[in-house]
C-alpha cells in the first residue's frame, strides 16, 4: 500500500482515482469483515489512543504503526495549547502523549503519566546519549534550562533521581534545534549571531517568538550576545535579569523595532515568506518550508549555540493491562526507524538515529544528518520534491549541531512572573 | 380605526398612553393567557444550571485555590486576587510605579477603549445596512436574503480567515500591490497590517453583522405607513429619524452593542493574527496562564473580564431596558 | 404609470445611495477573502502567500483526498452535525424562553443574567470547568454531548436577545382575536404567533449555528477523541500551512452563497403557491 501511495503522489489526478477506489474497496472490505463477524479478530484490535501536535501525529505515521503492531492506533492532532491542557488535565483520554520533555516541571509532579521501564524498551541500547547523559558526542556541552537529562530519569513511583534509573519520564522522541531564520536579500550580510535580532539595520523588518518562556529564551540570547547581561540560567531566570530582559525589550519594541509577535509554525513562514520580516526567531523545519515555497531563507547558526528541544513520548497514568502492553509496542516502533526516517524527511532528528540511517537512502541520510550537499533532489515525507540538488542544510551535520545547544526550552521556576512581565512588554 | 388613533396605541411616539380599565383587563387577562411559563423555561433552566452555572462556580472556587507544583490545590486564598490588583511600589511615592495601575487592569483598561471604540464604528457602519434592508429593501425573502450575503464571510472558519488577513494587507499583499501598480506609493505600505490600524479595521470587519441583525429587527416592525403620514404631515426627515426611526431601533441597538461588546471584550485571535501580537487583551492573558496551567490565576482574570463585561452591560441595559420595551 | 415626481425622484435617489453604501460593504467585509479565493489557485509548489507561482487546482483536488495532518473531512462532518444540533437547540429554547419573558414571573430577573452569563463566560474557562467536572463524575466528553452542551451556553443568549428584539413591541392584540375565536393555545401559537416570530426563529437558529460551526476554545477539552473543524484546523497549524486551507474556505463560501440562491428559489416558489 505505501509503494500504491507514494508512486500516487509523484503522478497527476488520474491515479487518485485510482487510489480513492483502492481505499474504497479497502472500506468496503474491512465493512464486509464486521458484518459476518470476527468478534475476536475485533476483540484483538481494540485501538489505543495518542495524542500529539502536527509534528507527530500525521496520518501516514500512525497508519503505518497501526498496520506495524497490528492494531489501530487512533491520533488526534491538537494545537500546543490543547496538547498541553489535555495532557495534564484528562489523562483518561488518551493512553499516549507525544509531548515535550519541557512541559515535564509540569507533568512529572502532576503524575498524569506512569514511569517508562527501559526494560520494555527492545532499542533502549540504540536510544543515543542526548538524552542520557546530555551529550551527544563525549565532550559536547549540555545546555541550559530543561535538558531531557534533567527531566527523564525517575524512580518507580514517577518521582526524579539524581541519575540514570531503570526508569524513565518519557520516552525520547524526535528533536532539533532553533535558532534565527532570515532573508540574505533582506538583511544584506550572513547572520552569525544572535545578536543580530536586535540590530537597528533591521528596525521593523524583525518578528520574536510569542510563547513567553521560549521567546524569552531567543530574546535572552540577543540580549546576551550583544554583551549586556551575563544570565546564570537563561532556561531559569531570576527575576533580576526578567526584568532587565523585559526592560530592555520594551525600550525596542517601543522604537518600532518589531514587525510581529509569532505563534504558530504555519505564521512564521507566512511572515518570511509574504517579506514582512528579515530576520526572526525560527524553526529549522519552517526555514525548510519557505525555501520550498521559492523565498530565500538561511537559518542561522549563531556562534553563541541554538535552542533546542525534545518530544517526549509518554504513556498515561491511567493506562492499564492490555492498553499498558499496546502502548509499549508503540513506542518501540517509534524507535525502530521507520518514523524516524519519517520526520528526518521534515527536518527533525530521532533519538535512535542507527535504526533512521537503516530506513533512510543513503543520500537523505547525507544531506538531513551529515550536512552534505544534496545528491539529488530530495522529497518530503509525502514525496512531492523538497530540497533541490545541490542545497547544504543550514546548521551543519546533526552532531555539531547538538554539540552547542546553549539552552534547551523550559518552564522556568519563576514563570508566572515572566508571563506578566512579558504581558507588559506587549502592552508597552 | 384611524392612523392617529393607532399610532396612540401602540405607542410609537412619545409616552405611553394613559392605562385604561379596558387595557389593565387586557394586561390581566393577558397574563393568564399563553403557554405556562413553567414549562416554557424548565428545559433551558435546567441546560442553564448543569452546563454553565455549575462549571462557573467550580471556576469561582478555583479562585481561590492555590497552585502547587502538584496540580491545584484546595484553599481559600486571596493570593491570586492581590497578584491582580496590586504592584509593588503603588503607595510609594518615590517608585517610578507610583499609582500605577497593575499591567492586568491597564491591559483590561486598553481591551475595554478598543471595544468602544470599535462598537461605535460598528454601529456607525452597521447602522445604515440595517436600515436599507429594513426600510429599502421591500420583500422579505430579498430582505434575508441580503443578511445572510452579511453572514457569508462569518461561515468560513475564522482561523482560516485570519491566515487570509496577511496576503491581502502586508507588504506584498492585494492591496499594497493595487497601490503600487496605479503609482500611489512607490514603495509597499506597513501601515495596514500589524497596526493599530489594521486591527481595528479586522475587528470592523468580522463583527459589524452582529450589529446589524438586532437593528434591523427592530427598525423592520416599524409601520412604514406611520413615516408616511408624518412625512405628509411635513416632518423632516431629520425629525422622523429623532421621533420615530431613532427610539424604535434603540433596544436593537441596545443588542446589537451587547454582542459586540462581549465578542470584543473576550478576543484573542484577531490581536494575535492581525495585530500581529503586538498588544495583549483581556483574553489573551487568560490564554497565556491557562496555557502555563496557572488556572487560578486564569480564573481570577476570567472573573475580572466578567465583572467588567457584568457593568459594561448593565450600562448598556440602564441606557435601553430591553425588557421593559416589550 | 405612475408619474416620476419630484418625490420619486428623491425616493430613488436615497435607495441608490443606500443601494451602493451596501454594495461598498459587502466589498469591505468580503475584502479578505479575496486573497483567500485567488490563493486556493494556487501553483502545487506555492504557499498561502503572494506572489503565485502558477495556477492550478491541486490544491482543490487535495480537499478530497485523506489530509495528513488531522481529518479534516470527518472533522467538517462533525462540526456541521454539532453546527445542526445548535442551531434547533438555540433556536427552540430562545423561542421558549422570549415567549416566557413576555409575562412576569419569579425569578426572570435572576433567569435572564443566567442567560446572558454565558455571553461573558471565557471559553477556555468553561471548557476548563467542565472537563475537570466530567472526570470527577467519570463521564467521557465528547463533541456530541459536553461539546454540544457548551456550544449551546454560548450561542443561546444570542438567539435569546434576537427572539427578544423580535417580539419587542410585539402586538398581541392579534393572539387575543384568535382566542376570542375559540382557537387554543397550541392553534394561537401555530396559526398566529409564529408565522409572525419566524424570521426571528431563523435568525436564533442561524445565529447558533454560526457560532458553533467557528467554535474553537469551548471545544478544546471538551470534544473528547474527536475533533471538531476548528480544533483540526488549530492542528494543522502546528505544521506548513498549505493552500487546502484556502481551497476549503473558498469551497465553504460558495456552498454558502449556493445556498443562499436556493433558499431564495424555495421560498419563491412557496410563497407563489400559498397565494
Amino acid at each position: 500500500m505505501t509503494v500504491k501511495n507514494g508512486s500516487n503522489k509523484s503522478s497527476g489526478a488520474l491515479s487518485n482515482i485510482s487510489r480513492r477506489k483502492f481505499m474504497g474497496t479497502a472500506a468496503s472490505v474491512a465493512a464486509a469483515g464486521t458484518i459476518t463477524g470476527f468478534p475476536n479478530i475485533v476483540q484483538a484490535a481494540d485501538p489505543i489512543r495518542t495524542i500529539g501536535l502536527g509534528v507527530s501525529i500525521i496520518n501516514e505515521i500512525q497508519a503505518k504503526a497501526a498496520k506495524d503492531v497490528g492494531f489501530p492506533i487512533r491520533g488526534q492532532a491538537l494545537g500546543y495549547g490543547a496538547l498541553f491542557g489535555k495532557t495534564l488535565n484528562q489523562n483518561d483520554q488518551y493512553e499516549v502523549s507525544e509531548c515535550y520533555f519541557d512541559m515535564f516541571d509540569v507533568m512529572i509532579p502532576s503524575k498524569v503519566f506512569q514511569p517508562i521501564d527501559t526494560k520494555r524498551i527492545k532499542d533502549w541500547d540504540k536510544v543515543s546519549n542526548l538524552t542520557k547523559t546530555g551529550m551527544l558526542t563525549p565532550g559536547s556541552q549540555v545546555g541550559q534550562g530543561d535538558a531531557p537529562v534533567r527531566q527523564i530519569w525517575v524512580d518507580e513511583n514517577g518521582a526524579r533521581t539524581k541519575g540514570p534509573s531503570r526508569y524513565i519520564s518519557a520516552l525520547p522522541g524526535w528533536h532539533n534545534a532553533d535558532s534565527l531564520g532570515y532573508n540574505p536579500d533582506d538583511t544584506g550580510r550572513p547572520i552569525e549571531s544572535w545578536a543580530e535580532l536586535f540590530s537597528s539595520d533591521f528596525k521593523g523588518r524583525v518578528a520574536l517568538l510569542n510563547v513567553p518562556q521560549i521567546g524569552a529564551m531567543d530574546a535572552a540570547m540577543g540580549v546576551e550576545a550583544l554583551g549586556l547581561i551575563k544570565f546564570g540560567d537563561k532556561g531559569n531566570m531570576t527575576r533580576k535579569e526578567i526584568d532587565f530582559l523585559v526592560d530592555f525589550l520594551t525600550k525596542k519594541k517601543k522604537e518600532g523595532h518589531f514587525r510581529a509577535f509569532w505563534e504558530t509554525f504555519g505564521q512564521s513562514v507566512n511572515l518570511m515568506v509574504s517579506g514582512e520580516v528579515a530576520l526572526q526567531s525560527m524553526w529549522s523545519p519552517a526555514v525548510t518550508a519557505v525555501n520550498a515555497e521559492g523565498v530565500p531563507c538561511i537559518y542561522a547558526s549563531p556562534k553563541e549555540g541554538m535552542r533546542g528541544w525534545h518530544g517526549a513520548i509518554s504513556i498515561s497514568a491511567k493506562a492499564t493491562g492490555k492498553k499498558l502492553d499496546q502502548a509499549y509496542e508503540y513506542l518501540n516502533w517509534w524507535l525502530d526507524g521507520w518514523a524516524g526516517a519519517f520526520v528526518a524527511r521534515q527536518g527533525y532528528y530521532m533519538s535512535t538515529p542507527a535504526n533512521t540511517k537503516k530506513h533512510l537512502p543513503a543520500d537523505e541520510w547525507d544531506f538531513w544528518y551529515e550536512g552534505k550537499p544534496a545528491a539529488k533532489e530530495l522529497p518530503d515525507p509525502f514525496g512531492s520534491p523538497l530540497v533541490a540538488k545541490g542545497v547544504v542544510r543550514d546548521g551543519g551535520s546533526y552532531e555539531q549541531r547538538f554539540k552547542k545547544i546553549a539552552v534547551w526550552n523550559s518552564i522556568m521556576s519563576e514563570n508566572d512572573y515572566l508571563v506578566k512581565r512579558w504581558t507588559e512588554f506587549l502592552t508597552a | 380605526m384611524s392612523k392617529v388613533s393607532e399610532l396612540h396605541h401602540t405607542g410609537l411616539i412619545g409616552s405611553q398612553p394613559e392605562p385604561d380599565e379596558a387595557a389593565v383587563q387586557a394586561k390581566i387577562r393577558h397574563t393568564e393567557e399563553g403557554f405556562a411559563t413553567v414549562w416554557l423555561i424548565t428545559p433551558a433552566t435546567i441546560w442553564l444550571v448543569l452546563f454553565l452555572v455549575v462549571p462557573l462556580v467550580s471556576i469561582v472556587i478555583f479562585s481561590f485555590w492555590e497552585n502547587t507544583p502538584q496540580g491545584l490545590s484546595p484553599a481559600f486564598s486571596l493570593e491570586f486576587y492581590g497578584e491582580y490588583f496590586y504592584t509593588k511600589g503603588f503607595f510609594d511615592p518615590e517608585a517610578d510605579r507610583f499609582l500605577l495601575p497593575s499591567v492586568f487592569i491597564r491591559t483590561l483598561g486598553s481591551t475595554l477603549y478598543f471595544t468602544l471604540v470599535t462598537m461605535l464604528l460598528c454601529l456607525i457602519v452597521g447602522y445604515p445596512i440595517a436600515y436599507f434592508l429594513a426600510m429599502q429593501v421591500q420583500a422579505f425573502k430579498w430582505q434575508l436574503a441580503l443578511f445572510l450575503l452579511c453572514m457569508v464571510p462569518f461561515w468560513t472558519s475564522y482561523l482560516i480567515r485570519a491566515v487570509a488577513w496577511l496576503p491581502m494587507l502586508g507588504r506584498r499583499g492585494l492591496i499594497n500591490q493595487a497601490l503600487l501598480g496605479m503609482g500611489i506609493v512607490d514603495k509597499p505600505v506597513s501601515f495596514l497590517f500589524y497596526s493599530e490600524f489594521g486591527y481595528t479595521m479586522a475587528l470592523v470587519q468580522i463583527y459589524v453583522v452582529l450589529s446589524i441583525g438586532p437593528i434591523f429587527f427592530s427598525l423592520a416592525k416599524i409601520d412604514k405607513d406611520i413615516i408616511e403620514a408624518a412625512t405628509d404631515m411635513g416632518a423632516t426627515p431629520f425629525q422622523i429619524f429623532r421621533e420615530i426611526i431613532g427610539p424604535m431601533s434603540l433596544p436593537g441597538v441596545a443588542i446589537g452593542m451587547i454582542f459586540i461588546f462581549v465578542m470584543i471584550t473576550g478576543e484573542f485571535a484577531t490581536a494575535v493574527v492581525v495585530y500581529g501580537g503586538k498588544t495583549s487583551t483581556a483574553g489573551t492573558v487568560i490564554l497565556n496562564y491557562y496555557g502555563i496551567a496557572n488556572y487560578p490565576f486564569a480564573a481570577v482574570n476570567a472573573l475580572m473580564l466578567m465583572l467588567a463585561m457584568v457593568i459594561g452591560i448593565i450600562v448598556i441595559l440602564r441606557i435601553v431596558d430591553i425588557r421593559k420595551e416589550l | 404609470m405612475a408619474r416620476w415626481t419630484p418625490e420619486r425622484w428623491r425616493k430613488l435617489r436615497v435607495k441608490t445611495g443606500f443601494s451602493i453604501y451596501y454594495v461598498i460593504f459587502l466589498l469591505f467585509i468580503y475584502g479578505p477573502m479575496f486573497a483567500m479565493f485567488v490563493l486556493s489557485f494556487q501553483g502545487r509548489r506555492g504557499g498561502t502567500s503572494f506572489p503565485m507561482r502558477g495556477f492550478s487546482l491541486y490544491w482543490w483536488n487535495k480537499l478530497l483526498e485523506p489530509s495528513t495532518v488531522g481529518d479534516m473531512q470527518g472533522a467538517m462532518g462533525r462540526s456541521i452535525i454539532l453546527a445542526l444540533m445548535v442551531m434547533v437547540i438555540t433556536a427552540l429554547f430562545s423561542t421558549m424562553l422570549a415567549m416566557a419573558f413576555r409575562k412576569a414571573f419569579l425569578f426572570s430577573n435572576v433567569l435572564f443574567y443566567t442567560i446572558l452569563t454565558g455571553l461573558m463566560v471565557p471559553g477556555v474557562l468553561l471548557s476548563l470547568g467542565m472537563a475537570i467536572l466530567l472526570r470527577q463524575l467519570g463521564l467521557p466528553p465528547a463533541w456530541y454531548s459536553s461539546g454540544l452542551a457548551v456550544h449551546v451556553i454560548w450561542a443561546l443568549p444570542f438567539g435569546y436577545l434576537v427572539m427578544m428584539a423580535v417580539f419587542n413591541r410585539f402586538d398581541a392584540r392579534l393572539e387575543e382575536a384568535a382566542r376570542d375565536m375559540g382557537a387554543d393555545e397550541w392553534t394561537v401559537f401555530k396559526e398566529v404567533t409564529f408565522p409572525l416570530i419566524t424570521p426571528g426563529v431563523v435568525a436564533a437558529g442561524l445565529f447558533g449555528f454560526t457560532l458553533s460551526y467557528d467554535e474553537f476554545a469551548r471545544t478544546t477539552l471538551l470534544s473528547g477523541a474527536e475533533n471538531t473543524l476548528p480544533l483540526d484546523i488549530n492542528a494543522s497549524m502546528t505544521q506548513r500551512i498549505r493552500p487546502t486551507l484556502f481551497a476549503l474556505g473558498t469551497a465553504s463560501t460558495i456552498f454558502s452563497l449556493l445556498m443562499i440562491s436556493v433558499f431564495l428559489g424555495i421560498y419563491t416558489i412557496l410563497f407563489r403557491r400559498s397565494r
